[in-house]
């Protein structure tokens, strides 16, 4: 696994951990939050996505090093999409 | 208020959003189908491109999320700026990047909860589709 394959899975493996944590104890800090991680490490906890974008971009320039949650959310929910004819 | 228009397109209603390119390069246009049918408002995510789009602009990776329907399974959603010039509009969306976008001829699709960020509608012209700011 390379360097970044690693920060991305660790950056992964860490908001796994923050959305079980949320999603189970709602006096998380991270519950209902929106979270900005860096090169495996919380760097942002916000409640506005533009400010999120805004500081996690300064904090790392780097795309492929940063990942974000919406701390509490229920990712396994499916959402329809209609098809076209 | 600021209004856009676009002429239906294949007599679907669509909308053109300008998306920043993260090469330096001169940030582009996408035509989506404008789908009130496409996810939610709580859905957590906003527009559908091609994923290669959504790398192009440099966007942050987001959580995954599951689709279903004309999209199954997981995808990928990254957070990218996205502007409409001429309403004012510019933000950071959550933008799930699928393979191939099946929707021809369009380059995605703009969500329920994209739209109604807005007024939307054909506002009296049967023949454009329209946001209002």
């Amino acid at each position: 696994m390379s360097v970044a394959e690693n920060v991305q899975e660790l950056n992964r493996q860490l908001a796994r951990r923050i959305n079980q944590e949320a999603r189970s104890n709602p006096q998380s800090p991270y519950a209902n939050k929106l979270v900005g991680i860096a090169n495996g490490e919380v760097v942002v906890v916000s409640d506005d996505w533009d400010d999120l974008a805004r500081r996690l971009r300064q904090i790392e320039p780097n795309p492929t090093n940063t990942f974000a949650l919406e701390a509490s959310r229920d990712y396994d929910e499916v959402h329809e999409i209609w098809e076209l004819d | 208020m600021p209004r856009e228009e676009w002429p239906l397109r294949h007599g679907r209603p669509c909308v053109q959003v300008v998306l920043a390119s993260a090469l330096g390069r001169q940030p582009f246009q996408r035509t989506l189908l404008a789908d009130t049918g496409a996810g939610s408002l709580l859905s957590g995510f906003e527009l559908i491109l091609d994923k290669n789009d959504c790398l192009l602009c440099g966007g942050n990776p987001l959580h995954p999320v599951t689709l279903g329907g004309a999209y199954a399974g997981s995808f990928p959603t990254y957070l990218i700026p996205v502007q409409i010039p001429a309403l004012g509009f510019a933000g950071n969306l959550r933008v799930v990047g699928v393979p191939s976008v099946s929707a021809a001829p369009f380059d995605g699709l703009a969500c329920f909860s994209f739209l109604n960020r807005f007024h939307y509608g054909n506002f009296g012209n049967s023949s454009i589709f329209a946001l209002e700011s």
